[in-house]
C-alpha cells in the first residue's frame, strides 16, 4: 500500500500537469456525477480525442517530445469542464482550434492564447453554436475548499500563485466596492458571487496556465490585475456572463508586448529547462531532465 | 442506493425510448393548486428585448392589490399590456410533467398497445405589496412619477427614487404596505437605475369589464439585463415561494448563471398506483430532488422546440396542444408568426428563500436545443392467461421490474411503500409454485430516507487530501535533505 501511495506521490511530482491532469478529472466526474451535469460522456471523449490527434499531427510536424501530449490532456479536459455545443463539429472545430491555435499563433516561439480559452472564444464567435454555462458548478463553501484546495497545490508546483490571486483579489475588491459598498447589497450577495465555481475554476487553472502568461513575476500581476478589471467591467456594466474568457482572450494579445518590456525567464513544464528559480522545485526528478526536451 | 438511483434513469431512458412511436392517449389534470405560494411568468427574450408576463394567484380582497416591479427603463404606454389567463393555462398545461402509460403484450397472445399519459400542473404569484386603494397626495421624497398609465384594470405609476427611504416614504403616504424585507434591497435597486413598476386595481374598471380575477401584466422593453428581481418579493427568511418560468427565445435554452440549472428526475418507471397519486407523486419528488440539489438550484422541467412550423415531434407524448402561434403572440413572442423563425421554450421551476438565493435570478439564451420533459412512466401487465412457459418467464420478469419500480418510487419521493406490497404479491401468485419459490426475496422498504448526499464530494476531497498529503510529505524530506 504504501509502495503504491509513493509510486503515486513520485508520479504526481514528476511533472505539474500529473496534478493537473488528476484534478481536472476529478473535477470532471465531480459535475458528471454529483452536479448531474447532462452525461455527456460522448462530449468528453470528443473534446479529448480531437485534442489528442491535433497534438499528435503538431509533435510529429514538428518533431516535438510526445510527453507535450500531456498538455493536451490539460487542455482537452479543460474544454470538457467548460465548453458546450449541440453539435459533434462544434466541439471537435473548438478542441482543433485549441490545440493548432497554439502551434500556429506564437511570437518569439511562445504561443500567446491560452489554448482552451482561445478555443471557446473562437468557436463562439465562429459559428455561434457553442456556449459555456458559469452556473454549472453553482456557488458554496464547499466549491471554495475543493477548488482553492487543489489548485494551490498545482499553482505553488509551477509558481503562478501570484497571478491567481493578483486576479482573484483585484476583482473580488471591485466587485466589493460595487456590490456592497456602492449598491448596499449585504455581503452575501457578494460572497454567493464570489463562491462561484466557475469563477473559482477559472482563478486556478485557466489563467494559471504557465505557457501563456507573462514571463515576468511583475508583468503577471499586472496582466491578472488587467483581466480582473475587464472581467469585472464586462459583467457589471454590460452583464455579460461569460466576461472572464472574454477578458482573458484579449488581455492574452498583449503578453508578448509585457514579455517584450518586462522580460522573464519563459517556464517550461519540466525542470532543468528553466534558469528562473521560481520554476525550479529542487530536487525533482534531476534523472529525467536530461533526456526531455520541453516544448 | 445512490447507485441505484443513478444507473436506472439510462435503462428507463431507453425503454421509454423504444415506446415512443405509439400513439393515442389520454390526458388526466391533477389539482392545479399543487404548489402553494407561487407565481408564474413568461420571460421572452430576443436579443437585448425582453417582454415579461407576471401572472398573480393573489387571493385576498382584490382592493388590496398592488404590486411593484424593479424594471430597467421607464415604460411607455405601449409596453404595457393586459393578457389572457388563458396563455398561461395552455403553456402550463403543455409543459407540466407528464405521467405516460404503457401496454405490456401478453406473450402467450398477439395484443396491440395503447398509450396514456397524465399529467400535473402547476400555478402562480409574485412581488407583492399590498395597498389600500386610497389615494393621497404626494410629497415627493425624491420620488418622480415617470409616468402613469391606466391599463385595462389596473393603474400603473413608473416611479424613479433617488434613495429608498424616500421611496419607502413615499410609498407608505400612498398608502402601500412594504414586506418586512423590502429595505434592504430597496437601495440596490434605486443605485442599479432600476424603476419602479407599480400596479394597483381600479375597481370600477374592473367591475365595469367583468373580470373577476385579476388578468397577467406583461411589460416590454430593451435592456442588457435579463434577470428576475426575486428579492424584492421575498417572503421572510425562512419562507420559500415557488415560481414557474416560461421562457422562449429563438436560438435554444434559457440557463440561470449564477444558480445551477438541474434537469428534474425523468424518464423514470414508476408503479401503477402512482397514477392515483400523481399530484402528490411530483410534489414530494420536486421537494426531495430540491433539497438533493441543495435547496439552491433551478429545476429544468420542460426544454422543447416549439415552431409553429416545426415538423419534428413536438412532445413525446402530449399532454396538451403544443402553443398557437396566436397564443405565442399574446405571450410575447412577436417573431413566430408568418414562420419568422425559430421558438425554443424552457420551463424552469424555482423554489426559492432568502438565505439560499441571496441574489436575484439572472439568465442566458444558449444555443442548447436538446429536448427535454419530465416524465413517468407507468406500465400496465399483460391481461389473460399467461400459464405458457413464456408467460411464465414474462410474469418472473415482470417481478422484478416491479420490485425496481418500487425502489425507484421510494427513490424519488421517500414514500413508505409497507402497504404496498399486493403491488407485488400479485403477480407473485399468478406464477406456479415452483417459480414462485425460486423467486429473490425483494427487499421493501429500501434504503435509508435519503435524497442523495455528498458521497462524491466525500471521495474527490479524499482524493485531493491523498494528494496534499504527497505533497507535504515531500516537503517534508525536502526539509529534512536540506
Amino acid at each position: 500500500m504504501t509502495t503504491i501511495a509513493h509510486r503515486l506521490i513520485h508520479f504526481l511530482r514528476r511533472d505539474a500537469r500529473h496534478f493537473q491532469i488528476v484534478f481536472l478529472t476529478t473535477f470532471l466526474v465531480y459535475g458528471t456525477l454529483e452536479l448531474q451535469w447532462e452525461t455527456e460522456w460522448a462530449r468528453y471523449a470528443l473534446l479529448l480525442g480531437t485534442c489528442f490527434l491535433v497534438q499528435a499531427f503538431f509533435i510529429r510536424a514538428k518533431g516535438l517530445p510526445w510527453h507535450s501530449l500531456k498538455s493536451a490532456a490539460i487542455t482537452g479536459l479543460g474544454l470538457s469542464v467548460l465548453f458546450h455545443a449541440d453539435h459533434a463539429w462544434v466541439l471537435v472545430l473548438g478542441a482543433a482550434i485549441a490545440i493548432a491555435g497554439k502551434f500556429l499563433i506564437r511570437v518569439r516561439g511562445k504561443h500567446v492564447f491560452n489554448p482552451g480559452n482561445f478555443g471557446i472564444v473562437a468557436t463562439i464567435l465562429l459559428t455561434g453554436d457553442a456556449w459555456v454555462s458559469p452556473g454549472q458548478w453553482g456557488s458554496g463553501p464547499a466549491l471554495v475548499f475543493l477548488v482553492g484546495a487543489a489548485g494551490l497545490t498545482v499553482l505553488l508546483r509551477v509558481g503562478r500563485i501570484d497571478t491567481s490571486i493578483a486576479f482573484f483579489a483585484t476583482f473580488a475588491a471591485l466587485d466589493l466596492c460595487r456590490t456592497v459598498l456602492y449598491l448596499g447589497w449585504g455581503t452575501d450577495v457578494w460572497a454567493h458571487r464570489m463562491m462561484n465555481g466557475s469563477l473559482l475554476l477559472f482563478t486556478f487553472f485557466m489563467i494559471t496556465d504557465p505557457m501563456t502568461t507573462p514571463n515576468s513575476p511583475w508583468a503577471r500581476i499586472a496582466w491578472s490585475m488587467l483581466i480582473a478589471v475587464i472581467t469585472f467591467a464586462m459583467g457589471s456594466f454590460a452583464f455579460v456572463h461569460t466576461a472572464a474568457i472574454w477578458a482573458l482572450c484579449l488581455v492574452c494579445a498583449i503578453t508578448p508586448i509585457l514579455d517584450a518590456l518586462a522580460g522573464g525567464e519563459r517556464f517550461a513544464w519540466l525542470p532543468g529547462h528553466s534558469k528562473s528559480p521560481l520554476h525550479a522545485a529542487p530536487g525533482v526528478a534531476s534523472r529525467i531532465e536530461q533526456r526531455i526536451q520541453a516544448r | 442506493m445512490m447507485r441505484i438511483e443513478r444507473l436506472l434513469p439510462i435503462a428507463a431512458f431507453l425503454a421509454a425510448g423504444s415506446a415512443s412511436a405509439f400513439c393515442g392517449f389520454y390526458v388526466a389534470k391533477a389539482d392545479a393548486t399543487l404548489f402553494n405560494d407561487r407565481s408564474e411568468v413568461i420571460l421572452v427574450r430576443d436579443g437585448q428585448r425582453t417582454t415579461i408576463t407576471m401572472s398573480s394567484d393573489f387571493k385576498g380582497n382584490v382592493r388590496d392589490f398592488a404590486m411593484v416591479v424593479p424594471v430597467p427603463t421607464v415604460l411607455q404606454r405601449s409596453d404595457i399590456r393586459i393578457v389572457e389567463r388563458r396563455v398561461f393555462d395552455a403553456l402550463d398545461a403543455y409543459s407540466a410533467p407528464r405521467l405516460v402509460e404503457y401496454w405490456d403484450e401478453n406473450p402467450c397472445q398477439q395484443w396491440r398497445y395503447a398509450i396514456a399519459e397524465d399529467m400535473a400542473d402547476m400555478p402562480t404569484a409574485m412581488a407583492e405589496v399590498r395597498a389600500p386603494a386610497r389615494e393621497k397626495k404626494d410629497r415627493d421624497h425624491g420620488v418622480t412619477v415617470e409616468a402613469q398609465y391606466a391599463v385595462g384594470e389596473y393603474d400603473i405609476l413608473i416611479l424613479s427614487a433617488t434613495e429608498s427611504n424616500g421611496l419607502k416614504q413615499w410609498l407608505l403616504d400612498n398608502d402601500y404596505r412594504i414586506p418586512t424585507t423590502a429595505h434592504e434591497v430597496l437601495d440596490p435597486y434605486i443605485r442599479s437605475g432600476l424603476k419602479f413598476f407599480v400596479v394597483k386595481v381600479d375597481l370600477e374598471r374592473m367591475a365595469a369589464g367583468g373580470y373577476d380575477l385579476l388578468r397577467p401584466i406583461q411589460v416590454r422593453f430593451e435592456s442588457h439585463k435579463f434577470m428576475l428581481p426575486l428579492r424584492l418579493g421575498m417572503a421572510n427568511s425562512n419562507g420559500v415561494q415557488d415560481m414557474i418560468v416560461y421562457a422562449f427565445t429563438r436560438t435554444g435554452r434559457v440557463e440561470c448563471v449564477n444558480y445551477r440549472t438541474v434537469k428534474v428526475p425523468s424518464d423514470r418507471n414508476v408503479p401503477l398506483f402512482t397514477k392515483e397519486r400523481f399530484g402528490p407523486f411530483y410534489k414530494d419528488l420536486y421537494e426531495r430532488s430540491w433539497k438533493r440539489e441543495g435547496r439552491n438550484a433551478v429545476s429544468l422541467e420542460y426544454a422543447w422546440n416549439v415552431t409553429p412550423s416545426f415538423n419534428g415531434m413536438k412532445c413525446d407524448p402530449c399532454v396538451g396542444p403544443p402553443p398557437m402561434t396566436n397564443e405565442l403572440a399574446e405571450a410575447g413572442v412577436d417573431w413566430a408568426q408568418n414562420g419568422g423563425g425559430q421558438v425554443f421554450f424552457t420551463r424552469m421551476h424555482v423554489r426559492y428563500g432568502r438565505d439560499k438565493f441571496p441574489q436575484d435570478l439572472f439568465f442566458q439564451v444558449t444555443p442548447n436545443t436538446e429536448h427535454f420533459q419530465a416524465r413517468y412512466i407507468l406500465t400496465h401487465p399483460a391481461t389473460g392467461d399467461l400459464s405458457c412457459e413464456a408467460g411464465q418467464d414474462y410474469l418472473e420478469e415482470l417481478f422484478y421490474k416491479r420490485t425496481r419500480e418500487m425502489d425507484e418510487l421510494y427513490a424519488l419521493t421517500g414514500w413508505d411503500l409497507s402497504n404496498e406490497r399486493d403491488y407485488m404479491n400479485e403477480v407473485k401468485r399468478k406464477l406456479n409454485p415452483q417459480r414462485r419459490n425460486d423467486l429473490d426475496a425483494p427487499l421493501l422498504p429500501m434504503d435509508g430516507p435519503d435524497g442523495g448526499g455528498p458521497g462524491l464530494l466525500v471521495l474527490a476531497l479524499g482524493m485531493m487530501a491523498l494528494v496534499i498529503g504527497g505533497m507535504l510529505a515531500r516537503s517534508g524530506r525536502t526539509l529534512i535533505n536540506a
